[in-house]
């Protein structure tokens, strides 16, 4: 099916499509390494309890009981309200893939939501919808 | 460059609002444009400090998203000599409102943030503020700490108090450092600071002590309590002493040179 999608498109739009193929790849490993990871902590009960938390709000007692490498990214977000990962690692002085795989970890816990336009994913909090 | 400025201690009584209004007048009376906000919403004083005629919107309406800023912000310019610009957002005094306050879930502090967040594009950005103020309460409250994740500089109030000395100790390892916040240490009502000597050591012995940069040391001077906190000191007394160490704090401040 991609390749009907690509015959009609130039190198470029190519390569920008499987560069964003890729992307939404990782982000799905991301999350699946994340699951992994806390289904290994709990021998594979209450997998769902612990990841998926669509109500949590991001506060600043939720802040405060955090884990250094997820508050600084999460202070950050706070900031700017929405962001890509790049923007993130900017301020953090960290790499990228890491503020990636952070925001993701994030997302996961119900306290950030992820929304793609075009090749590019912006982190924000919801707080309006969060009641 | 602007800046949002949170005055804070662990205990009551440190002289955080006198520090707020102080500075903020410092700052307006230099040609800043700065508004202080009273963000100790349990027990409310900003009010009675600065006299203002009754407000229509407070600061409780902004947070509770009944309201846009400019609506909550009183020009009080004219009380300032000079060009600067002298704003005070107020907390509501009132019993109920004060009930309603102490009863906010975690969702509303979390949206509560956000206002606080957003007052660095309306104000700082759009409006051209130079420095806002959050005068807070003490401890660990809801919204005492909101306000110091959306500031830029914690200026923490302390006094020589054993009790206050420790609880200060905790918060800036445990509150401050965990957000990454800048501080600048004023220890107040000291006794026996005149002397130079004296000072200095008290100075070094202060910043063994806590592992921060000092902002400033005030001298206990009669005439703040006898005042009562009835007047914008610096205005009122421009030639006292406590208004020339807030000239030297406000300068630090301006200079990022808290060390």
């Amino acid at each position: 099916m991609i390749r009907n999608d690509l015959s009609n498109k130039k190198p470029l739009n190519i390569l920008e499509k499987i560069e964003e193929s890729l992307e939404k790849l990782n982000d799905k490993i991301e999350i699946m390494i994340e699951i992994q990871k806390n289904g290994n902590g709990n021998n594979g009960n209450n997998q769902k309890t612990s990841l998926a938390l669509p109500d949590a709000s991001l506060d600043v007692m939720t802040l405060l009981s955090m884990p250094d490498h997820l508050r600084k990214t999460a202070m950050v977000i706070c900031r700017c309200s929405r962001a890509t990962a790049e923007e993130i690692a900017e301020q953090t002085k960290r790499a990228r893939a890491v503020e990636s795989a952070y925001l993701n970890q994030l997302v996961i816990m119900g306290y950030l939501k992820k929304e793609r336009k075009g090749r590019k994913a912006y982190f924000f909090i919801d707080r309006e919808n969060q009641s | 460059m602007s800046k949002i400025i949170a005055v804070h201690s662990y205990k009551g009584g440190t002289g955080k609002t006198l520090l707020s209004v102080n500075l903020a007048a410092t700052f307006a009376k230099s040609g800043k444009k700065v508004c202080v906000f009273d963000l100790d919403f349990r027990a409310p004083s900003l009010f009675a400090i600065l006299k203002t005629p009754n407000a229509d919107y407070w600061l409780n309406d902004y947070l509770n998203n009944t309201c846009e800023i400019d609506k909550t912000l009183i020009d009080l310019s004219s009380r300032i000599p000079g060009n600067g610009k002298f704003y005070a957002c107020l907390a509501n005094p009132s019993t109920e409102a004060i009930r309603d306050m102490s009863s906010k879930d975690r969702k509303w502090e979390m949206r509560a943030l956000g206002r606080l967040l957003a007052l660095r594009e309306t104000l700082l950005k759009d409006q051209k503020f130079d420095y806002l103020f959050f005068d807070t309460s003490p401890g660990l409250q809801y919204s005492s700490i909101n306000a110091i994740v959306a500031a830029d500089f914690v200026v923490v109030a302390t006094t020589g108090d054993r009790s206050d000395v420790d609880g200060t100790k905790r918060m800036l390892a445990e509150l401050y450092n965990l957000f990454e916040k800048k501080t600048g240490l004023v220890l107040n009502k000291v006794l026996d600071a005149s002397a130079t000597a004296k000072k200095t050591e008290m100075q070094n012995k202060i910043k063994a002590d806590y592992q921060v940069p000092m902002l400033g040391m005030v001298p206990c001077f009669c005439e703040i309590l006898r005042a009562e906190g009835n007047l914008i000191f610096v205005q009122d007394k421009p030639d006292h002493p406590f208004t020339k160490i807030l000239a030297e704090m406000t300068k630090k401040i301006e200079n990022d040179e808290v060390n």
